[in-house]
């Protein structure tokens, strides 16, 4: 893998914990994660239906759409509860003298 | 040992429960009897995406045939006509039985009709099931000037597809607000401004005193001898449970079956679950009826534990939502209960939110704002509701401050 995959999305003390921001890098639309243990990336768009997921609520290993409650591991992307039924696309993440980097393919 | 577990109504409470029934259970028979022709379906999109080409027939089934056939669940396509709950079973209009050991009904909810003259009846359309909905999508390609008759959810959400698809739509309300079973009024007036933005006309406090056919057309007259003309016509007033199929047995109805906590009815092995329950929930001390996606889905998951032997109450705190143009109204809880009312924002473009407190606990919550901007709040109401949490009614109205603050862990 090249190095330029890896993506500069803001610095550690950016984000309170289990809580997210959004990133948007060239059309794409991005949700980074800090948990308990660790940052993480996913998609920043529901799979449900195109609301973005930066202002839904983080719990635990969970988001959870605003719009309808569709939930989603942040660790795995896995579609937990309905109405999302597709899973969410997850990305590499990795900290650097405390900036954050996400790996986009 | 093996049994025979009949649900009937191949809705959204159906399929939830009887995939719950399969995971505790991995002998049972499992039957699923519905009365339409196609497997248990998504509804909310009837009335939006799919009215707007958004979302095609295949995009709303919730589980394909295969899920299905590797759970071991039958669907049959039939309507049944006379329940023997002695005996313990179903008969169909040819005189097939269906014999159960449990019974899940979740036979859902239907329209109300307008009372017209007999002449009208096929004129009016109703919005509950993807057949009226492929019905009325055809039907208003050619239509320009539209008029909804109720101003409730439905109504509603038809009424701002209908706009996006740039016809000409009115709404007549016969109630003083939008909405007015259950949404406080300051935020249904949210909604009815964006309604009447996007060009929709909205009629309120007003009775439907006749409407007459000309020439393929309609005329309506209102109860202030006001007259309408209009060229297509959709009725969204209420629902009731579907229960006439039980009205000469011993199940108790009483606006629905009424069950308890844990989805049995009157009669024993016979459960309900869904819009057509009227159910004891524990949480508020009281029976309650819901139609709504969230219960739909919990309530079928919670009877389906039950039927299978996992005793379960039922706690979930209710919860629903609405999508109109670019605004996604939510409600959590029972907004009719309540000592103390907090408003959290007052632009649409933020969010705005209305809490119910008694002894300053929230009991419910309405809010509306642009697509995404109240979702969590609400979800952090519900939770807080769920716990029964006293809150600090400071962060509760100032938007600035997180309402997650509140959840105690």
């Amino acid at each position: 893998m090249s190095e330029e995959n890896w993506i500069e999305v803001g610095t550690t003390d950016s984000i309170e914990e289990e809580d997210l921001i959004r990133f948007d890098h060239q059309d794409k639309t991005f949700c980074v994660y800090k948990l308990t243990d660790g940052f993480y990336a996913t998609d920043g768009i529901c799979t449900h239906e195109a609301v973005h997921l930066e202002d839904g609520l983080v719990m635990d290993d969970e988001i959870e759409c605003p719009m309808h409650q569709g939930i989603f591991n942040i660790k795995s992307g896995e579609a937990l509860s309905p109405p999302a039924c597709e899973d969410l696309k997850t990305y590499p993440v990795k900290v650097d003298n405390d900036k954050i980097f996400i790996k986009i393919d | 040992m093996k049994n025979n577990i009949i649900i009937l109504g191949g809705g959204q409470a159906g399929i939830y429960a009887a995939r719950e029934i399969r995971q505790n259970d991995s002998k049972s028979n499992i039957k699923i009897l519905g009365k339409e022709n196609l497997l248990p379906y998504e509804r909310p999109p009837l009335s939006k995406d799919f009215l707007l080409d958004k979302k095609k027939e295949e995009d709303l089934y919730f589980h394909s045939s295969e899920v299905l056939k590797n759970e071991n669940i039958e669907f049959e396509n039939i309507s049944i006509n006379k329940v023997d709950f002695e005996n313990k079973k179903l008969f169909s209009k040819n005189d097939n039985v269906y014999s159960y050991d449990s019974l899940l009904i979740s036979t859902g909810s239907e329209n109300k009709k307008l009372t017209l003259d007999n002449n009208l009846k096929n004129d009016i359309y109703y919005l509950r099931n993807l057949e009226e909905a492929k019905k009325i999508k055809e039907i208003v390609s050619n239509k320009n000037k539209i008029t909804i008759i109720g101003g409730g959810f439905i109504g509603l959400e038809i009424a701002s597809s209908l706009s996006q698809l740039q016809k000409k739509v009115i709404v007549i309300e016969i109630g003083n607000q939008l909405m007015g079973r259950i949404i406080p009024k300051q935020i249904a007036d949210l909604v009815q401004n964006t309604h009447i933005e996007h060009g929709n006309e909205i009629i309120l406090n007003k009775q439907i005193e006749k409407i007459t056919k000309k020439n393929g057309d309609y005329e309506i007259l209102l109860n202030d001898n006001s007259l309408i003309e209009t060229d297509f016509i959709i009725a969204g007033i209420g629902s009731t449970p579907t229960v006439k199929l039980f009205e000469n047995t011993n199940l108790k109805l009483d606006n629905g079956i009424v069950t308890n906590q844990f989805c049995e009815t009157s009669i024993k092995d016979v459960y309900a679950a869904g819009d057509v329950s009227n159910f004891y929930h524990p949480f508020y001390e009281r029976n309650m009826r819901l139609e709504s996606y969230q219960h739909a889905q919990n309530h079928g998951i919670c009877a389906g534990k039950n039927i299978a032997g996992v005793k379960t109450e039922y706690t979930s705190i209710p919860w629903m939502w609405s999508d109109q143009f670019n605004l996604n109204l939510q409600l959590t809880g029972i907004c009719d209960e309540y000592d103390e009312i907090i408003e959290r924002g007052n632009d649409i473009n933020n969010g705005v939110i209305y809490f119910f407190l008694k002894n300053n606990k929230i009991r419910g919550a309405c809010g509306v704002g642009i697509i995404g901007k109240v979702g969590r709040d609400i979800r952090i109401t519900s939770k807080l509701t769920e716990k029964d949490t006293i809150v600090d009614k400071q962060i509760l109205s100032d938007q600035n401050l997180k309402l997650n603050k509140l959840i105690q862990k």
